[in-house]
């Protein structure tokens, strides 16, 4: 609880710090590029095998009592609503916000981010910012093209395993599609990315105690973040379902 | 306008550290700080620049009182003071030329060719030509000391506070810091605070000492007060004598 004052501080510093324009802009593009890369790899891996599992899942459980189609309007759905956002948020909040908490704690401990103070470099405005911008910004990106991925493999599978047609596939992924599941979709995986990254920068700033220490906030920094983004993906579903 | 710390407290925990110490740079003078290892030397020092906010007690910079700046006020003061840190606090993902800008960069109406010219003006000072484009990663503890004084003097601040600056080096290389902390008061008028636990190197920079014990202030005065002075703990501190506080006790 006091822990989420402080963390509601350093956000609230974070949103004051955006007129720092000059100090932030350059820093953002290079942590695009940086959490970019650290998360398609991971993120596609998973979007992939998960709609082969989703495809073949499917014809299982209809056993032919539901016409075939309906795999393809469970893939959609599902890796649109639920498994494409939440499993990139939990894979990126291992690699994206672990990666964050170890880099700036090490900043800490070694008192670089005093160094900046120093020099009159706002911390915030110059590490912060830049990384949760770029959360921000690449979550739902990321996202986008896991979404595309594990569809693409449900798709697949249904050819090769299940002996349907391509047909029959797309027809159940647009039988049910709203345009609000993107939005949907879309609301969720920025928020995850606004978590996994403030929460990152928030017990990397925190860090105390060398290397010991930097060990610590990194794995408070995944588990929190990890917790934060299923009790959110609740929160979203009750709200705007 | 100098550098005041009055009647500091500072508690980290239940752990006090500064109990009431005071001590005092005058405008353009150095002030070296003595004391044991973790008698607080570091923590005063970070007092000066705000990273650290006193529980009790004022510290003066150049007549502003730093503890009660807000944050504009404190990134303002900060322009005007460098500070080596201890264990050089380099940026570890920029090069050393980087390293040695950056305070540059964050001053308006420095053109990017002024700003190379005297990044490399800063590494010849301090012995360091050439090693530009390397990481820190790739220096050795004394490089990376040299490193960050050239980085706290490279915006030629008024106020420049060294912790430990010849720590780790080679007599050649402490003697030719000692000149540079020097030069940088004659010739720019540097108002610096020292701290060094190397006798010969204080003797060299100092014009006034603060000795730090127990929290608190056990001495300050000029540099021939502390040689005549009779306190068995400054006598012991300064000859490297521990015996002489317990003939005292
Ligand atoms: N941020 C902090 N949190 C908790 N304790 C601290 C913190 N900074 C310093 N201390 C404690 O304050 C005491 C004084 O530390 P300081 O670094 O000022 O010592 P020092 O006089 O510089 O010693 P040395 O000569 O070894 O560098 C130490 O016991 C240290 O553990
Ligand atoms: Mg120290």
């Amino acid at each position: 609880m006091v822990g989420l004052g402080q963390w509601g501080r350093m956000v609230w510093e974070a949103i004051v710090s955006l007129r720092d324009v000059d100090v932030w802009l350059g820093l953002t593009l290079r942590q695009l590029t940086r959490v970019g890369v650290d998360s398609v790899p991971i993120a596609l891996f998973i979007a992939m095998f998960t709609g082969i599992v989703l495809a073949l899942q499917a014809s299982y459980t209809f056993t032919g009592a539901i016409p075939l189609y309906f795999v393809g309007v469970l893939v959609g759905k599902t890796m649109m609503l639920e498994l494409g956002p939440v499993l990139t948020g939990l894979a990126l909040s291992g690699r994206v916000g672990a990666n964050i908490s170890a880099e700036l704690g090490t900043m800490r401990v070694t008192e670089q981010i005093d160094a900046l103070e120093t020099m009159a470099y706002p911390p915030v405005a110059y590490l912060v910012v830049p990384r949760v911008l770029a959360g921000i910004i690449m979550f739902p990106l990321v996202t986008a093209l896991a979404i595309g991925v594990g569809i693409a493999a449900g798709w697949l599978t249904s050819l090769q395993l299940l002996d349907m047609s391509t047909y029959e596939f797309v027809y159940g992924l647009t039988l049910f599609f709203q345009p609000f599941d993107v939005t949907f979709a879309m609301v969720k995986t920025i928020s995850f990315g606004f978590v996994v990254t403030s929460i990152g920068c928030f017990y990397g700033f925190r860090t105390r105690g060398g290397a010991e220490g930097v060990g610590r906030s990194t794995t408070q920094a995944v588990v929190v973040s990890s917790m934060v983004i299923l009790v959110l993906d609740a929160f979203w579903a009750i709200t705007l379902l | 306008m100098g550098i005041e710390i009055r009647d500091v407290h500072k508690a980290f925990g239940s752990k006090e550290v500064l109990r009431g110490f005071s001590a005092e740079a005058h405008d353009g003078e150095t002030l070296v700080i003595l004391g044991g290892s973790g008698s607080g030397k570091s923590v005063t020092l970070k007092h000066i620049v705000g990273l650290l906010a006193p529980d009790r007690g004022e510290v003066w910079v150049d007549g502003l009182r730093v503890d009660e700046l807000d944050r504009e006020g404190l990134f303002e003061l900060r322009r005007n003071v460098g500070y080596v840190f201890q264990f050089a606090a380099l940026f570890d993902s920029m090069t050393v030329a980087e390293n040695v800008g950056m305070g540059l960069k964050r001053l308006t109406g420095v053109s990017k060719e002024d700003r190379m010219r005297r990044v490399e003006e800063c590494l010849e000072r301090v012995d360091m030509v050439g090693y530009g484009e390397r990481l820190p990663a790739e220096l050795s503890g004394g490089q990376k000391k040299r490193v960050g004084i050239a980085r706290a003097i490279a915006t030629e601040p008024r106020y420049i506070l060294y912790d430990e600056p010849t720590t780790g080096l080679d007599p050649m290389t402490r003697a030719v810091i000692d000149q540079l902390i020097n030069r940088m008061k004659a010739e720019l008028g540097v108002t610096g605070i020292v701290i060094t636990h190397d006798m010969e190197s204080a003797f060299r920079v100092a014009d006034r000492f603060a000795m730090i014990h127990d929290g608190k202030q056990q001495f300050q005065g000029s540099p021939d007060e502390i040689r005549s002075s009779a306190d068995p703990m400054v006598r012991a501190f300064i000859e490297g004598r521990p015996e002489l506080i317990e003939e005292a006790e």
